[in-house]
């Protein structure tokens, strides 16, 4: 299998086998990631596009420091918030006062039995703002106040977009983890 | 409560790391990248300065190889045809003044004297290189065969060494001493009005998360340098040069917003509300109205954060994603030109060093193509000294006046800017081009 840095080489030179190389080898990972930012099919397919025209756009700018495949992961991420930034004065967040937070998780968590996918499905069920607040903090790991420049919003805007995002979510985990259970039960 | 929060979101951390899903098949019909290569602007300076050299050398060699042909003499004629050992001509006058030996000519003189006997032709291999009287001197003063050696072109030429005919060509230097002495004795001093675009590039910082931060969205503006010099020959090739030019030079730093309209929400004291963190120091704004936020950095040092103000939400108005940095200095260069080739195109190489004052520090915005001003650049050091080398060429339109073309590259000494984290000190290439005027 050749090695990273000659599918980079031959990339630059504009070899369209080593382009087709390493899209192969990476694609699904970050098609997974682009899921996880988007609501729908079609958009985690332009991010993913989109992403990959960047990352070979960029590829003479890698120093091959660190990994490839976080710098890779971080360009699919800044693509995907590009993609936000010039949608989202087109989404409204109109199902905050529906989960009350007093209607919170459950005490006793047992997650048991929920796999990546339904994980995938869960998350995408956010609303956008929610859905960006909630991957940008939790699984990407910056700041709220990175957060409040990334996406434009108030740190405090963040917080509460985070804290709105959990309490859907751990319902919702509730609710597939009962239904889970209830299948296999029969 | 915590607790609970944090296991959410290890649950989606953990459940979707190193998930995958294949995406479909048309996806990567639809990737047809146009692959960027790094520093193309370096790139194309690096090509440029190739070019200038390639072109230089080319015309070096052009000129070599016309000095190296047999000379024509309009006044003497001269027999192009194989050369053969050849007695001069039998002459009582000339018998008494050479020795046997010495009465064989030179390539040169052949060139210079021409004689009516066809058959006899000089060997090459056997001139003999002996210091010897002022041959052409005598000559003329015998005024021999007048009928063929023309008086003023004998007196254009005068060898009294033989030693300085090239043997291998057969011809002697006819730029030296004589026509040089005419030609030269008249303009010493040049007058030269050039300019040139210039291209600043400056060695990467020290590598930190920091310093890629700052670097990696700024880019260098084209900028122009231009002004007038004095030179003074002070010999044949030497000559000094020294006048004043003026530079402008100047950065570009992106992602960085600015709105207009902030005035009436600063109620801080202070000389300055924002502090922009670049590669040539630090921006202070000095424009009270302006407000100003890095898109994805920390570059901006502020009072007014993220969750202390909101300028979507006061409602300032948008001016762009960019900020211009401008720099511009009076600039007096000390420079040494050697000429390398003195014909009708002349080659020099010119070197030196320039004192540069910094005259104009500012920051500005662009708004509907006009500036929108912001402030400076603290910390640049006001007096800068720079080392240049360059090739110039220099073509002679008229008698006096000469039109000239110098690539130059352009090293500075001290660094732009005395702040410890900025002490880069940048390099330039521009090529020169201008007229002079001989007196």
């Amino acid at each position: 299998m050749p090695e990273i840095k000659n599918i980079i080489k031959g990339c630059l030179a504009g070899n369209r086998r080593d382009q087709e190389l390493l899209y192969r080898r990476h694609a699904a990972r970050l098609y997974a990631v682009c899921l996880q930012y988007s609501g729908n099919d079609d958009e985690a397919r332009d991010i993913l596009q989109e992403g990959f025209i960047k990352i070979f756009e960029n590829l003479s700018h890698y120093k091959h420091e660190g990994s490839f495949e976080g710098w890779m992961h971080r360009i699919v991420v800044n693509t995907a918030l590009e993609k936000y930034r010039s949608k989202h004065n087109l989404y409204r967040v109109d199902d905050i006062d529906l989960i009350p937070e007093q209607d919170a998780a459950p005490e006793t968590e047992d997650y048991a039995g929920l796999e990546a996918v339904d994980l995938l499905d869960i998350i995408r069920e956010l609303p956008p703002k929610y859905r960006m607040v909630f991957n940008l903090f939790a699984i990407e790991g910056y700041s709220h106040k990175e957060i409040g420049e990334m996406v434009n919003i108030s740190e405090g805007t963040s917080k509460s977009n985070l804290s709105r995002a959990r309490i859907i979510l751990q319902k919702k985990v509730s609710l597939y983890t009962g239904l889970k259970k209830n299948v296999l039960n029969g | 409560m915590v607790n609970k929060q944090a296991d959410i979101d290890l649950l989606f951390r953990n459940g979707l790391k190193d998930f995958e899903v294949l995406p479909p098949a048309e996806v990567w019909d639809h990737i047809r990248p146009a692959i960027r290569k790094k520093q193309q602007p370096v790139i194309l300076l690096r090509s440029a300065a190739l070019i200038a050299v390639l072109f230089s050398l080319g015309f070096l060699a052009y000129q070599m190889s016309r000095l190296s042909e047999p000379a024509q003499n309009p006044f003497l004629s001269f027999d192009q045809g194989p050369i053969r050992p050849r007695a001069l001509p039998s002459d009582p006058v000339l018998e008494k003044l050479m020795p046997a030996s010495d009465r064989q000519t030179s390539p040169a003189m052949q060139d210079q004297i021409s004689l009516p006997e066809p058959e006899a032709e000089l060997n090459n291999e056997e001139y003999i290189s002996q210091p010897g009287p002022d041959i052409f001197t005598e000559i003329s003063n015998l005024n021999f065969r007048s009928n063929i050696i023309t008086p003023s072109g004998i007196r254009s030429v005068r060898i009294t060494d033989y030693s300085k005919v090239n043997s291998a060509s057969g011809i002697g230097d006819l730029n030296s001493p004589a026509i040089d002495e005419i030609k030269g004795k008249t303009d010493r001093w040049s007058l030269t009005a050039m300019a040139s675009p210039t291209y600043y590039m400056r060695p990467d910082l020290a590598s930190s998360d920091m310093a890629d931060q700052v670097s990696s969205p700024e880019q260098s503006r084209i900028s122009y340098s231009g002004g007038l010099s004095f030179s003074y020959k002070i010999s044949k090739k030497l000559s000094i040069q020294s006048g004043l030019y003026y530079s402008s030079i100047g950065n570009k730093v992106d992602d960085i917003r600015s709105y207009a309209g902030f005035s009436r929400f600063d109620y801080t004291k202070g000389d300055h509300n924002f502090e922009v963190m670049t590669t040539s120091g630090p921006i202070f704004t000095s424009n009270p109205d302006v407000f100003l936020a890095d898109i994805g950095g920390d570059r901006v040092v502020t009072k007014y954060t993220n969750d202390v103000f909101d300028p979507g939400k006061a409602n300032l108005s948008y001016i762009n994603s960019s900020l211009f940095q401008n720099f511009s200095y009076l600039e007096m260069p000390v420079f040494v030109r050697y000429k390398l080739i003195d014909k009708s195109l002349d080659f020099n190489l010119v070197g030196g060093l320039s004192y540069n004052l910094l005259i104009n520090n500012s920051v500005h915005a662009m708004i509907d193509g006009s500036k929108y001003d912001v402030g400076k650049t603290a910390g640049l050091n006001s007096f800068m000294v720079s080392s240049s080398f360059g090739m110039g060429m220099e073509y002679s339109l008229s008698e006096k006046i000469s039109l000239n073309l110098e690539p130059t590259f352009r090293y500075y000494l001290n660094p732009f800017s005395n702040i410890q984290s900025s002490s880069a000190r940048p390099y330039s290439f521009g090529v020169f081009s201008g007229l002079s005027y001989r007196f």
